[in-house]
């Protein structure tokens, strides 16, 4: 009877983990399209739209989906707090600090949003624009990337975890 | 008679799983992880039978050379 109940769990836990696993790989290309359409977003408000940054990140942190959408929203919440006295780029790559715990996304993706931070509100329209849509196409490559690891690894993961799962139960009976 | 039957089944269900594992592996191109799950599962029944092998010359012994 115990040896049953442990088993079970074993197995559960090995599929657990295997899901867990297919999961980071499905949230990644998602989250790295809805960030380069955020990065555009942010192009064109401050392009066109003439908006000041804090507006601009909280209206963009409302329009994209939720992983995504907390970076932008934490980055507008640091710049209105006016006793800080942070400047645009100190709040920008705190907001990527404090945030990235919760994204799947890897550290190159990181990197080339940290180098937003010295152009964002301090340059001029067009090289602010430029630098986003630099960014932007840095993602849309990643972006590509993830999906061919997605097709590939996440069937992979999702039979691997109730495998080994199986092979330990079956080894320890 | 039991245990043989369980011991003779679950190095059969070892062998099943590794070589499900060894298949994905392999699809998923991964060629080195698949040779060294098979390895390793080798191994491990190895062990398997050389203990049951032990207890058949320890039975032996028992019998033929010290009564």
């Amino acid at each position: 009877m115990l040896k049953w109940i442990g088993a079970s769990l074993i197995l559960l836990a090995g599929t657990a983990f295997g899901f867990l696993q297919a999961s980071r790989y499905e949230r990644r290309p998602k989250e790295l399209r809805h960030l380069g359409n955020a990065l555009l977003t942010l192009e064109t408000e401050i392009v066109y739209g003439v908006s000041p940054l804090p507006e601009a990140m909280s209206r963009i942190a409302s329009s994209v989906p939720k992983p995504v959408s907390l970076l932008f929203a934490d980055a507008s919440a640091r710049m209105r707090e006016t006793a800080a006295e942070r400047t645009a780029a100190d709040s920008w790559s705190e907001a990527i600090h404090a945030v990235w715990p919760r994204l799947s996304l890897a550290d190159s993706e990181k990197a080339s949003l940290l180098a937003l931070a010295p152009t964002l509100g301090l340059t001029d329209r067009d090289d602010q624009a430029k630098h986003l849509r630099l960014a932007a196409a840095q993602l849309r490559t990643e972006e590509e990337t993830a999906r061919e690891e997605q097709r590939r690894y996440e069937k992979m993961w999702k039979s691997l975890g109730a495998l080994s799962a199986a092979l330990v139960v079956i080894l320890m009976y | 008679m039991n245990e043989d039957v369980t011991s003779i089944f679950q190095i059969a269900a070892v062998g099943i799983i590794v070589a499900m594992i060894h298949t994905v592996l392999k699809q998923m191109g991964k060629e080195d992880y698949a040779s060294w799950v098979t390895l390793i599962g080798f191994i491990v029944v190895l062990f398997m039978v050389i203990r049951k092998l032990d207890q058949l010359f320890q039975e032996i012994k028992t019998i033929f050379l010290f009564q």
